[in-house]
């Protein structure tokens, strides 16, 4: 179960941004945190698999209210050497 | 708290920092204190200037009963204007790692057991006296100016050699002989308040929003104000910076020259270059034969006709960066009507073409005329909080002397000779090893020439951070007559391999002094005590000149028969500062920082007297003392409105022209092929570099466990193209091999840096997996600077490895 930090960088737009947020909060997998002013939003991801993490991170990028994704740290930890 | 549980919050707090990093000015909780933080009034504060990177931001340090438990980002201070990057924020807790050397080591056999500090100071000593021509210094940009000036004057005065480097030689070296080739003097004319001012900034190989966070934040601000400020990345590798930039440009390794020539090239055959500022200030330089730093001069015709084959069709070949970006690069360069910055930092200094691409950066900058005006600078940045003021200033380099000196110049040593009062001829005229030499020489066995005996390391982890280390470091641990003595704070890669360790200070544990990027000069007061018996380096090199003195070792004396390092106290008494308990009687500090400041008169790099130091948040040199007595600071060098050496009436004036009419030299540098490149064997380019969240080795980073957390290994970036062909996912192990060596890394696919195809990135913060012993040892002719940014490499599914091994 890899766990991954994002950071989401959201649009100026506060009607795009609100839709972001709902839809992010849908997801179970996604744990959001405060944002920073606004903008800025850490969340947490928890997915079956890095290939899962990988694909839910990818989809963040195309979600209409994110400009940009940050890929804060992935932890490997509990990944099967 | 479950691991699970635990892992969600480790991870939420990284991406809240990286969030808090990325909002930077904005985040109001950023000019708060850390956790750590109590805010009662028993709680000092005070200022000092941040421990890691060179950028130089300022923190106020909260000390309560003896211990650091506050930082906040200094308000007062110019550098960062209160805010600090994720780094800054944790320095003080860089102290407190459970794992703190705290007493002297000497190996016995397999262990390392505990001694006295008399004998180990003893040990160093008989050690240097077995043959002091074989014993070497091996420093860093992190030791202190006056640390670095006593380690100086200890080896060029006590010692009459020049066996002294320091790590900067890895990291900055390029960027010194780049300067001097074009001005005939080190370091920017510009400064930070550039990136205040400019309307465009250029990256060359570089990331600043990893690397100078708080610099590049003060252009992200600005956009946030709704300036506007385009921003042009050119480089390797798809970073944190390319994600804010207009015009992200990826080029082929090595090949940056050939984008620098091809710019130059549209410049003059478009006639877009500033031909009055040209023709005021500037005079054209091509290699000599020998090469030499000075080269031959050239005629404009003879540059213009040089420059002709890097048309943008042969640009865009050599290089991959299309017609149309170089067009545009050389558009904006030929307008007189908006202000550009350049930054660069590593890439183009860790280039065995990195002297010649520090001065094709610099010469467009005077070709164009963007060069002397609030925003527009060709600015290098350093990565070690003192590399310029420690390394550069002050000269610990085996060919240079303090001040801008250098040892190939009879009348510099002379000078020195007279400053430091050692008789004539004291001050060797023959150059010592640089780095790579120097760890070449300790590694090879005596009989075979390798007649450096002893290393003497402090403030640096060279097992890590030196390249392709199993030529340069192993050896010498398997050759019974060779000695590595390191002085460190934590345990390291080089500590464990160490015959003699030496438990340190760090950072407000200590008096200090340190030069960051732009000329500034910081000061900051001991304010805790530090572990153990962990004692100053400094304290350190001034015992070891003491003992020599009693083992009738005549170079530790003066030509009046003094002790090199003898400070008087207030009732004219010398104090032996020798003896530990009696190294803080005197502040050993201003004495040393006093006595170096006589020595930086010649280059015009003019130091204010300590005291002023004590009061500023640093100052940049020349600082010169004013008709009231005040000392006030230059901002922009060889320019007429700032700088007070220029001539009145000049706008610009180059006042240490190597060819001593006032004018710096526009070099032609022709683009040549790496020394290693993939092939059908190792298909891959291999680059290696840093990350936010450590710094340089992780040897003090790994030990704050919020960095650590956040950035807990070293991993593999690669393409997604590459990953899918390779059969390999994010977390997958591989195995990244180059003709030196191998390394099992995790994949990290679509993270903050994304290689372009046929590339690889592996950061070197982690001592687990040493990607250095990997990298190639090829070096810069000039700056003998290494390559870490470009070697061939091929990476393979680690299960596919173990079956090809079976
Ligand atoms: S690490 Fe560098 S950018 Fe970060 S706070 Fe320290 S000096 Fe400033």
């Amino acid at each position: 179960m890899p766990i991954s930090s994002l950071v989401l960088t959201l649009d100026a737009s506060p009607e795009s941004r609100a839709l972001a947020l709902s839809e992010l909060a849908r997801d179970p997998r996604i744990t959001l945190g405060p944002p920073v002013e606004g903008r800025w939003l850490p969340v947490v991801t928890e997915t079956a698999s890095p290939y899962e993490g990988e694909e839910l991170a990818e989809s963040l990028r195309e979600l209409v209210g994110v400009s940009f994704v940050d890929v804060v740290m992935v932890d490997f930890s509990e990944e099967e050497r | 708290m479950d691991r699970r549980d635990f892992l969600k919050g480790s991870a939420m707090t990284a991406a809240t920092l990286a969030a808090s990093r990325l909002a930077y000015g904005q985040d109001r909780a950023a000019v708060e204190p850390p956790s750590t933080a109590r805010q009662g009034g028993d709680v000092q504060w005070n200022k000092a200037p941040c421990r890691f990177c060179g950028t130089g931001c300022h923190v106020q340090v909260g000390v309560q009963n003896g211990k650091v438990v506050a930082i906040a980002g200094d308000q007062k201070a110019p550098v960062n204007k209160g805010l600090l990057c994720v780094k800054g924020y944790h320095v003080g807790l860089a102290l407190y790692g459970q794992d703190r050397l705290t007493t002297p080591l000497l190996r016995k056999g397999d262990k390392q057991v505990p001694i006295s500090w008399e004998e180990a100071i003893d040990i160093i000593a008989r050690r240097v006296l077995k043959d002091p021509k074989g014993f070497a210094l091996y420093g860093s940009g992190q030791w202190t100016i006056p640390e670095g000036y006593a380690a100086s004057k200890f080896v060029k005065a006590g010692l009459g050699t020049h066996n002294i480097d320091a790590n900067a030689r890895l990291c900055m070296a390029s960027a010194v002989t780049g300067f001097l080739a074009t001005y005939g003097v080190d370091e920017p004319a510009g400064c930070y308040d550039d990136l205040d001012a400019c309307d465009v900034l250029i990256t060359w190989g570089n990331n600043p929003a990893e690397m100078h966070p708080v610099l590049f934040s003060r252009v992200i601000d600005r956009r946030s104000r709704g300036e506007k400020v385009t921003l042009i990345d050119i480089g390797t590798r798809k970073t944190r910076t390319s994600g804010f930039a207009d015009h992200s440009l990826r080029f082929k390794p090595n090949s940056d020259l050939a984008i620098a020539c091809g710019i130059a090239h549209l410049l003059v055959e478009n006639g877009t270059y500033d031909k009055a500022f040209v023709e005021a200030n500037c005079a054209f330089r091509a290699s000599s034969t020998p090469p030499t730093l000075e080269g031959k001069a050239i005629s404009f015709e003879e540059y213009r006709e040089l420059l002709k084959p890097y048309t943008p069709e042969k640009v865009e070949q050599l290089s991959g960066v299309s017609q149309k970006d170089l067009r545009m690069l050389a558009g904006l360069f030929g307008r007189r009507d908006v202000r550009i910055t350049s930054l660069w930092c590593m890439g183009p200094n860790q280039h065995t073409q990195g002297t010649a691409m520090n001065s094709l950066l610099h010469g467009l900058h005077l070709l164009s005329g963007h060069f002397g005006k609030p925003g527009d600078a060709p600015t290098s940045l350093t990565g070690q909080p003192s590399a310029c003021g420690t390394v550069r200033e002050v000269g610990t380099l085996s060919h240079a002397l303090p001040g801008g000196r250098v040892v190939a110049k009879a009348e510099h040593r002379a000078q020195m000779e007279e400053i430091w009062n050692v008789p004539a001829g004291r001050v060797s005229e023959k150059i010592g090893y640089h780095t790579v030499e120097m760890w070449k020489r300790f590694s090879t066995p005596t009989e075979q020439g390798g007649d450096v005996h002893t290393v003497w390391v402090q403030v640096t982890n060279p097992a890590q951070s030196l390249p392709n280390t199993h030529k340069l470091v192993d050896p010498s641990r398997k050759l019974a007559d060779k000695f590595l003595i390191v002085s460190d704070v934590y345990p390291t890669a080089t500590t464990r391999i160490a015959d003699l360790v030496l438990p340190s200070a760090m950072w407000v544990e200590k008096n200090g002094m340190v030069g960051n990027s732009e000329r500034r000069t910081q000061q900051w007061f001991k304010l805790v005590q530090p572990p153990g018996q962990a004692r100053d380096d400094g304290w350190q090199l001034i015992s070891v000149a003491h003992r020599l003195l009693e083992l009738g070792f005549a170079g530790m004396k003066d030509k009046d028969g003094r002790f090199l390092f003898d400070v008087k106290g207030k009732d004219g008494r010398s104090v032996p500062i020798w003896e530990w308990s009696h190294y803080y009687d005197v502040n050993v500090d201003e004495h040393l920082f006093e006595e170096y400041r006589k020595t930086t008169r010649i280059k015009h790099k003019d130091l204010a007297p300590y005291q002023e130091y004590v009061k500023a948040r640093g100052l940049r040199w020349p600082v010169v003392q004013q008709p009231d007595g005040s000392w006030r600071e230059t901002r922009f060098r060889f320019s007429g409105f700032d700088d007070p050496y220029v001539k009145k009436g000049r706008d610009i004036q180059f006042y240490h022209s190597t060819s001593h009419d006032d004018r710096a030299q526009i070099w032609f540098q022709p683009y040549e092929p790496p020394p290693e490149s993939p092939d059908s064997e190792y298909p891959f380019w291999l680059c290696t570099g840093r990350v936010i969240e450590h710094w340089h080795t992780g040897s003090v980073t790994m030990r704050i466990p919020q960095l650590r957390r956040a950035m807990p290994q070293a991993y593999v970036e690669m393409n997604r193209a590459d990953a899918r062909k390779l059969g390999v996912d994010n977390g997958d192990l591989v195995t990244v091999e180059t003709r030196r060596g191998k390394l099992d890394l995790p994949v990290w696919l679509g993270g903050r840096g994304e290689p372009v195809e046929g590339s690889l990135f592996v950061p070197f913060f982690d001592e687990r997996l040493l990607i250095n012993e990997l990298t190639l040892d090829a070096h810069d002719p000039f700056s003998k600077q290494p390559d870490y940014k470009k070697c061939a490499a091929r990476v393979r599914r680690r299960e596919r490895v173990a079956e090809k091994q079976k």
